[in-house]
C-alpha cells in the first residue's frame, strides 16, 4: 500500500456523516425492524406468524409444501429462527468489512489528492454501509440475538491480501467491486432465505443499494480503463461519455446469486 | 439525436466494448435461471391450488352469468376463499376490484404492466430521438435506453411466463390507469434530460414496487424473481442519476413510498 496506513479513526467521523446521509428511505427500515420486533413479541405470546399461519391453514398448509408455512411453523417457541440470525450476522459482517475497506481506501494519498468524485463516492458509500450494518445489528438486538461487530472472514482474508498491493484508484475500484457484488448477491439470496416478511423487506431494501454501488464502480472502472478519468465527475460531461458507458453499469437483466455467501459464513460462533 | 445506424466507437472504447460484450454474455447465462424460477413459481402455484382455483373462478363466472343472483353469491364466497388462501392482503390497493388476476398473480400482472410501460417509454424515446425531437442525444444515453429496454423486455417475459403457466393470458399491453399520461409525458419531452427524468421515475417506481412485492406476496418463486429484478432497476436508476448530473446512490435504503399500487391495474 505504498506505506499508507489504515486509519480507522475516520469511522467516528463517518458515523456522524451517516446521520445526514440517511434519507427518508431509512424510515422503512426502522418500520421493518419495529415490525420484526413485534413479530417476535407476538411469537413469544404464541400469536406470531407461526401461530397465525398454523391457525389459519392448519396442518394442511405444511402438507401443501408451502415454504412460508414451513418456515413460520419452524419457530413455534418464539425464539428467533437460527438461520435468520446467521443471515443477519453474516450481512453485518460483510457491511463491517466494507466500511473498513472504504475507510482504508479513503486514507490513501492518491485517493485523498485524486479524483473528487471517487473520494466522494468512497466517503458516502462507507457511510451507507455503516447504516446497513447498524440496521442488521438492530434487527439482531430486537430478536434478542448477538450482534456482529466483526468482519466476514472469507472476504477479510481476501481484502487483507489485496490491500498491500493497491497502487492506484483502479485497484481500489476492483477490490470494492468484489465486495459490492458479494453483498448484493448475498442479500438478494437472503430475501428468499429468511422466514419473515419484515426481514425479506430489510434485505430487499439493501440489496438494490449495493447493486447501485456496483453499477457506479463498473462505470468508473470502465472510464478509468479507457483513460477517461476526467469524465468521472458529478456532474459529468454526458455528451463526451463513450457510448458503451451507457450500458457498462447495467450488465445483467437479473441479479445473480451464485456467489452469495452462505448464512454461516459470518455468523457469530 | 445523432442518429447513426451503427455506432462507430472511437479507439479508446475498445476495452469498454469488450467489457460490455462479456457482460452481455453473463446476462444471457442468467436467463435460463430465470426461466427455471418462473417454472418453479408456476409449479408452486399449482401445488397451492391457486391455479386450480383460478380456473374454478372462471368457470363459476361463466355459470354465474347464466344463473344470475345465485351465481353471484357463489362467486362472492369463492372470492373470499381465494383471498384467504393466497394470504396476500392487498393493503395498498384499497379496493378489491375484480379481474382475472388475483392474489399473488395480481402483483405479477402489475409487474408485467410496469415492465411493458418501461419498454414502451424507452421505445418511444428512441423513436423520438431518431426523429430529432430530443435534440442531440449523447451516445451513452442512446446505449443506455437500448440496453435498459432490452432488460425490461426480459423482465416482462419472465413475469408473463408465470401468468401463462398459471393458465392466464399474458399481458402484452399496458393495462395501467396512468398509461396514457405516461405516454404523453414521454412524447412531450424535448430533451434527453427530460426523458431521463421520466425514465428515472419509472425505474424508481419499479424498484419500489418489487420491494413491496417482496414483503407482500407469499409465493417463493415470485419473491425470488422480484428480488433478482429490483437491483437491476436500481442500477438503471443509478445510471440515469449519473446522466442527470445527480449523485447515483442517493439513498441508503430503498423505500416503498413510490411503489405502484395494484389498484392501478385496469385488468
Amino acid at each position: 500500500m505504498d506505506g499508507e496506513a489504515i486509519d480507522t479513526r475516520l469511522l467516528a467521523h463517518l458515523t456522524e456523516q451517516s446521520q445526514d446521509l440517511n434519507s427518508d428511505a431509512t424510515r422503512i427500515t426502522r418500520q421493518a425492524l419495529t415490525e420484526y420486533a413485534e413479530d417476535r413479541r407476538e411469537a413469544r405470546r404464541g400469536r406470531g406468524p407461526g401461530a397465525w399461519a398454523a391457525g389459519l391453514l392448519g396442518a394442511g398448509a405444511v402438507l401443501l409444501g408451502s415454504a412460508r408455512a414451513e418456515a413460520a411453523s419452524a419457530t413455534p417457541s418464539g425464539s428467533p429462527d437460527k438461520n435468520d440470525v446467521m443471515a443477519l450476522q453474516t450481512a453485518a459482517s460483510i457491511e463491517n468489512l466494507a466500511v473498513m475497506v472504504y475507510n482504508a481506501a479513503s486514507q490513501l494519498s492518491f485517493i485523498k489528492s485524486g479524483n473528487a468524485a471517487v473520494m466522494e463516492f468512497i466517503t458516502k458509500t462507507a457511510a451507507q454501509h455503516e447504516a446497513h450494518g447498524k440496521a442488521f445489528n438492530a434487527a439482531l438486538t430486537q430478536a434478542g440475538a448477538q450482534t456482529q461487530t466483526g468482519v466476514d472472514p472469507k472476504y477479510a482474508a481476501k481484502a487483507q491480501a489485496d490491500l498491500p498491493n493497491i497502487k492506484n484508484s483502479g485497484d481500489v475500484v476492483a477490490l470494492a467491486l468484489q465486495l459490492e457484488d458479494v453483498a448484493a448477491q448475498t442479500y438478494t439470496k437472503y430475501v428468499s432465505v429468511v422466514t419473515t416478511p419484515t426481514l425479506r423487506t430489510l434485505f430487499g431494501s439493501v440489496a438494490p443499494v449495493e447493486a447501485q454501488h456496483r453499477s457506479v464502480l463498473l462505470s468508473v472502472q470502465a472510464l478509468l480503463n479507457a483513460n477517461d478519468e476526467a469524465l468521472v465527475a458529478i456532474p459529468t460531461d454526458v455528451a463526451k461519455l463513450p457510448a458503451a458507458a451507457g450500458s457498462v453499469g447495467i450488465p445483467v437483466a437479473f441479479y445473480p446469486t451464485s456467489q452469495a455467501s452462505p448464512t454461516s459464513e459470518g455468523a457469530v460462533s | 439525436m445523432t442518429t447513426k445506424p451503427d455506432w462507430e466507437l472511437p479507439g479508446s472504447e475498445a476495452q469498454l466494448t469488450a467489457l460490455t460484450r462479456e457482460m452481455d454474455e453473463a446476462h444471457r447465462e442468467v436467463l435460463p435461471l430465470m426461466h427455471a424460477r418462473a417454472a418453479e413459481h408456476v409449479e408452486e402455484l399449482h401445488e397451492r391450488g391457486t391455479v386450480r382455483q383460478l380456473h374454478t373462478e372462471r368457470n363459476l363466472a361463466r355459470r354465474g352469468f347464466l344463473l344470475g343472483v345465485g351465481g353471484v353469491g357463489a362467486m362472492a364466497a369463492l372470492a373470499a376463499c381465494s383471498s384467504a388462501g393466497t394470504q396476500t392482503p392487498d393493503t395498498r390497493a384499497g379496493t378489491a376490484s375484480g379481474g382475472s388476476y388475483t392474489g399473488d398473480l395480481k402483483v405479477v400482472a402489475l409487474a408485467v404492466a410496469l415492465e411493458n410501460q418501461a419498454v414502451a417509454a424507452y421505445k418511444a424515446a428512441l423513436a423520438n430521438a431518431k426523429a430529432g425531437t430530443l435534440g442531440t442525444v449523447p451516445p451513452a444515453a442512446a446505449t443506455f435506453m437500448q440496453t435498459a429496454m432490452s432488460q425490461h423486455e426480459d423482465h416482462a417475459k419472465a413475469w408473463n411466463a408465470v401468468l401463462t403457466g398459471a393458465g392466464l393470458a399474458a399481458i402484452t399491453g399496458i393495462p395501467l390507469s396512468n398509461a396514457a399520461a405516461t405516454a404523453n409525458a414521454v412524447n412531450s419531452a424535448t430533451s434527453t434530460a427530460a426523458v431521463a427524468k421520466l425514465a428515472l421515475g419509472l425505474e424508481n417506481q419499479a424498484t419500489e414496487t418489487y420491494l413491496y412485492a417482496i414483503g407482500n406476496v407469499s409465493n417463493s418463486g415470485a419473491i425470488a424473481t422480484a428480488a433478482s429484478i429490483a437491483p437491476v432497476e436500481a442500477m438503471h436508476a443509478a445510471t440515469l442519476n449519473f446522466v442527470l448530473g445527480q449523485y447515483p446512490v442517493p439513498d441508503s435504503f430503498i423505500s416503498t413510498s413510490k411503489a405502484a399500487s395494484p389498484s392501478m391495474l385496469t385488468v
